[in-house]
């Protein structure tokens, strides 16, 4: 195998992978994302802590487990009293950098990976996993669905019921879903499902 | 095969510097978005964040519109015998098409395409096969081509070459299709042959081509730049995405006003709406008589566009001057419909469609069941006059849920309509497909019409209808290429019953290690009336691999080969190697080539796929992608001609080209049928005295495509289809069954939808679409799993010879008893949702494995030979309850039409 090394290379700075190599055994069995989470020292990268994820309620695959999610920070976002049913509230996650821009909302219905008591309390990137296009201000409830979008670039549209998953466009995976705790009536953001626009990995913030 | 168990990542490696960048366009729609790919050892370093550190150049995290790379664009592949990361993202460099690097979802995660033994794609076919003792077995090459060549060579001389049947895909790059044409119509000389989306080799739009237009005329920007723009049977959004956000969106933003019309409404037809725009929701099949009405109303208005008319429509004499149909290319052989579509001009069409009692807007619109306000605003937008008394400039597109409901009728009609408008053959004022696939064909030989058994009234022969030919018997070896045959076809529940009893049914089945042996087992099965299948492709499909074939030959695809191929604005681009095909597939024109040469027939000694490309040059000549000049300039440049493509990058070049010898410049034509082109144009090309060297300069790029360059304006009879529609009609509790594409899916669905884990999550199985109105009376919600189900699946059953003018109606085709009825029955999960209408079903078109396919009519259309595949009827109920009707992981319930 050719490996490319060269006096400039070893001078360079941490690449991706270099940091990779660094970073703690992989940790346990989490669902959430197989990545390696950084342990080097930096603003974003948190100390350990142990979440309760239940990510699919109410079906086959519905059971709660201990996962060990390093690196994403834990952040009060919303109060439960505070949320009104389908009235978005904006916060900055994991971080304040560029393409952290997300909502929470309650949405009145039963959702995936909701928390709260009706399991209705979700929250998710707004910006479009095709090409950044904003998705402020498109939050839409009909009937029993639950919708961001349409994209005003490329008319993208996401399932807010349905972890983020594209219901009608062009984007490349789901919305990134927040993960949320609920500890009284507070709401912590603890972690991101799927990799926010703009970004090569939601904890590196420029 | 994916399964819906998708686990979003949130991170990706970036390119580095030292990542090698290689430009392809995507495989999959006739858009062809141009697309970069990085590739770089693995283990050599990924690309960082500073713009100083990435192959992009920019600084991340990067802002909106700018490079990213989702997890899905990176994959990890061999080249050279060495593991490399790809990353494959969209050319945010290239100046046409999708400009801004702009993508579908489809080829945005193509790189997922790849070959890759940790995801789906592990089972790519990577050994030729022989099916011993029921099992595909891997073999050698020589094993496999040796059975293959000499039953292929004994069917042809003991039961005739039509007993040679080939069924290949039309579009999988022009070194294969040439040779394959090559192959099966010059040198096997079958007629029985035919692409993936037609049982006969006929043209896809009859009436363009009566009328003179060419499928593809218009360029992209063409169809951003009219006033209003009509689109029938498709939505864009959906199916050709980028040609709608990158050239259709920005003339909507722009004043455009655009005309829906079609049965459901999705993404594109609700942004339509939101932009002023129309949305005219006809019932399946009804089409044309709203084309008629919206006809009659532009002409008892006089806002046709007499200018137009007057200087570029055949008058009688014209259009009677010869229509290149018949044999003897005199006009009574025309169609020999006597007289049913030919005209006398513009004032003898006019005379005919105030006749048609159809054509009234009151009934027309009753009939397809829509506001008839909508005929009347339709006519106004696309025809009448502005204020200051200029034409609005008016554009129409068509696309396959057109014209495979009606495929002669509508057709016929909108091409009459267009030229009423003016379109054609100007800038923003153009006509054409928008087109499914790209177009890589290119013929290495002609098919030959004078074997084809079937005759129609008159004296014309058609091409082979090859599914009716198969379903008689006839077909005793049958030659698949990259195409599943059975479900893309009509009515295909019967068309598999048949293969079962020629192929597996037969009592002749392969029981032996000795290569003669098997050769003598398959003959004998040739001989006792059965079928020996042999296939090629990517992936072992079922039936046609898996159930059915004898031999199976592993193709090498995209990615894999240095392959040429055109867009549906005839932008011709070379799609690079850049990795190594799995085990010992090979490309398509290397598997004919060996099996030609083992059957003894010369002309394929190819080395090199840029050697197949080389040599199919001289044939695109004349043709709409011609690109003959492109080889002329690169051989004067000491270049080969995949060289001096992969010189244009994605920028591509647009066919027809042309060579100016005397400053060595290529020239790509903008649009066909291009009335506007000037002297001055020709001056710069260095052609102002007719064509010079190898340069061949068409009628089609300045005129249109008929005996004297001008329009013929034709009559569009409803009564050729309309005794088939009224007995298809649904009846007691029937509705209407038709489909088509999702955005999400690649349609051809074999690599994306089954192999690709986040679409996989989207679409995990079939699905319906059914109207709340039509759900309720059912019981149906979303999520239920429901039966679709028909017990009048006409087929036509036999290969019959047409003497009198009616004898291929529908009508008179069942009273003689040529139809039968048969039954079908797919299951599917049901959304109920207001984007499709009430009395109209509509499932994905192509799910292999809940075919709706055999839901719709094997019937052809009588003039042209096509199927229909939007026209079916179904009954639907529900079984029970599916497992995502609960569950949150994949599909959705939200209509299509939330805008």
């Amino acid at each position: 195998m050719k490996i490319i090394k060269s006096d400039k290379d070893q001078a360079r700075p941490l690449t991706d992978e270099d940091k990779r190599k660094q970073t703690a055994a992989e940790h346990g069995k989490c669902m959430v994302s197989r990545r390696q989470f950084l342990m080097y020292s930096s603003s974003t990268a948190a100390a350990a802590s142990v979440v309760t994820l239940n990510l699919f309620p109410g079906t086959a695959e519905a059971r709660t487990q201990k996962a060990r999610v390093v690196g994403y920070p834990r952040k009060l976002v919303a109060k439960v009293s505070q949320l009104k049913d389908n009235k978005p509230i904006d916060f900055n996650y994991p971080d304040d950098g560029k393409g952290t821009q997300c909502m929470i909302a309650k949405l009145g219905v039963k959702a995936g990976g909701g928390v709260g008591e009706g399991r209705d309390i979700v929250a998710f990137s707004y910006m479009c996993t095709h090409q950044g296009g904003p998705l402020q201000g498109s939050y839409k409830a009909t009937d029993e669905h639950r919708t961001l979008g349409q994209c005003p670039f490329h008319l993208s549209t996401f399932d807010l019921r349905r972890h983020g998953i594209i219901v009608s466009g062009q984007a490349y995976q789901s919305l990134p879903q927040v993960m949320l705790e609920v500890e009284g009536d507070n709401i912590y953001a603890v972690g991101v499902l799927g990799l926010l626009f703009g970004r090569n990995d939601n904890l590196t913030s420029a | 095969m994916a399964t819906n168990y998708y686990l979003p990542e949130d991170h990706a490696p970036l390119p580095p510097k030292h990542a090698e960048v290689l430009t392809t366009a995507c495989d999959y729609c006739i858009v062809a978005c141009g697309y970069k790919v990085y590739r770089w050892p693995v283990g050599s370093g990924n690309g960082g964040l500073k713009a100083s550190e990435n192959a992009f150049g920019v600084d991340f995290p990067t802002s909106a519109l700018q490079d990213w790379v989702a997890p899905a664009q990176h994959n990890v592949v061999i080249h050279k015998n060495m593991p490399h990361n790809i990353i494959i993202t969209p050319d945010k460099d290239t100046k046409y098409v999708n400009t801004n690097g702009d993508s579908s979802m489809r080829g945005g995660l193509i790189a997922q395409k790849c070959y890759n033994p940790k995801t789906p794609t592990r089972d790519r076919l990577q050994s030729p096969m022989v099916r011993i003792y029921g099992t595909l077995q891997p073999v050698t090459w020589d094993f496999a081509l040796d059975i293959a060549a000499e039953v292929g060579n004994y069917v042809i001389d003991t039961h005739g070459r039509n007993a040679y049947g080939v069924k290949t895909y039309s579009y999988q790059y022009i070194e294969n299709t040439y040779a394959i044409t090559k192959y099966a119509l010059r040198h096997v000389n079958t007629a029985n042959f035919t692409f993936h989306d037609t049982p006969s080799d006929v043209t896809s739009t009859p009436g363009f081509r009566d009328a003179g237009f060419d499928n593809f005329g218009p360029s992209y920007d063409d169809w951003g730049a009219a006033d209003t723009l009509m689109i029938c049977g498709t939505d864009p959004y959906e199916t050709k995405t980028v040609l709608f956000t990158q050239h259709i969106m920005p003339g909507i933003k722009g004043g455009m006003k655009v005309i829906m019309l079609n049965p459901r409404e999705t993404a594109g037809v609700a942004y339509v709406k939101k932009m002023g725009g129309m949305h005219i929701d006809v019932d399946p099949g009804t089409d044309l008589l709203v084309l008629g009405a919206i006809a009659r109303v532009i002409m008892e208005n006089g806002w046709e566009d007499s200018e137009w008319i007057k200087q570029w429509v055949n008058n009688k004499w014209e259009s009677s001057s010869g229509f290149g149909q018949g044999t003897r290319n005199t006009p009574w052989q025309w169609r020999t419909t006597w007289g049913k579509f030919q005209t006398k001009g513009y004032e003898d069409y006019k005379k005919w469609n105030l006749e048609q009692p159809e054509y009234d807007p009151e009934y027309a619109a009753q009939y397809a069941n829509i506001d008839v306000k909508k005929i009347y605003q339709a006519a106004e937008w696309l025809a009448k006059p502005k204020a200051d008394g200029s034409r609005p400039k008016t554009s129409i597109g068509i696309e396959k849920g057109f014209y495979w409901s009606n495929n002669t009728g509508n057709t016929e009609a909108i091409s009459t309509l267009a030229t009423i408008c003016g379109a054609g053959g100007r800038p923003g004022q153009v006509v054409g497909r928008f087109g499914g696939h790209q177009r890589g064909g290119q013929r290495g030989g002609k098919f030959p019409r004078a074997k084809s058994p079937e005759k129609l009234p008159g004296r014309r022969k058609r091409a082979m209808d090859t599914d009716r030919y198969t379903y008689a018997g006839h077909t005793r070896f049958a030659h698949v290429i990259g195409t599943t045959w059975i479900q893309a076809m009509c009515g295909s529940q019967g068309l598999q019953r048949k293969f079962m009893e020629l192929v597996t049914q037969n009592e002749h089945q392969v029981r032996s290690y000795d290569k003669q042996e098997i050769i003598d087992t398959l003959k004998a099965r040739a001989d006792s009336g059965g079928m020996v299948v042999i296939n090629q492709d990517i992936y072992l499909r079922d039936p046609i691999g898996a159930k059915f074939a004898d031999i199976v030959f592993p193709a090498a695809t995209w990615g894999e080969e240095d392959f040429m191929r055109a867009n549906g604005e005839r932008r011709l681009r070379l799609y690079q190697k850049f990795y190594d095909a799995p085990g010992q597939s090979k490309p398509d024109w290397w598997i004919i080539g060996q099996l030609a040469k083992k059957m003894g027939f010369d002309g394929f000694d190819w080395k090199n796929s840029n050697e197949v490309a080389e040599e199919s040059a001289r044939f695109s000549r004349g043709s709409r992608k011609a690109f003959n000049m492109v080889k002329v300039a690169a051989q004067r440049e000491g270049k080969t001609l995949h060289q001096k493509m992969a010189e244009f990058g994605t920028d591509g070049i647009q066919g027809p080209v042309v060579y100016n010898y005397e400053t060595g410049e290529l020239f790509g034509t903008k649009r066909l049928h291009d009335t506007t082109k000037s002297k001055e144009d020709f001056i710069k090309m260095g052609q102002e005295n007719g064509p010079t060297g190898a340069n061949v300069v068409g009628k089609k790029m300045t005129h249109f495509n008929s005996q004297t360059g001008k329009v013929n304006i034709n009559k569009h009879p409803w009564s050729l289809f309309s005794d088939f529609h009224e007995w298809l009609s649904p009846k007691d509790d029937e509705l209407w069954f038709s489909n088509g594409r999702i955005n999400e899916i690649w349609q051809s669905g074999f690599d994306d939808v089954e192999r690709r884990p986040y679409t996989t999550q989207r679409w995990p199985e079939n699905w319906v679409e059914i109207n709340p109105e039509d759900a309720k009376k059912r019981g149906i919600e979303s999520g239920d799993q429901v039966m679709m189900y028909s017990d009048r699946v006409p087929a036509f059953k036999d290969t019959l010879l047409g003497v009198e003018g009616n004898n291929f109606q529908f009508s008179e085709l069942m009273k003689r008893g040529h139809i039968e009825l048969s039954k079908a029955a797919v299951t599917a999960v049901a959304i109920v949702t207001d984007s499709v209408k009430p009395g109209v079903l509509y499932a994905n078109m192509l799910d292999t494995r809940q075919p709706s396919n055999s839901l719709t009519a094997r019937v052809v259309d009588q003039i042209s030979g096509n199927y229909n595949y939007k026209m079916g009827v179904a009954k639907i109920r529900k079984l029970g309850e599916s497992k995502y009707k609960t569950e949150f992981r994949s599909m959705s319930w939200v209509p299509r039409n939330i805008g």
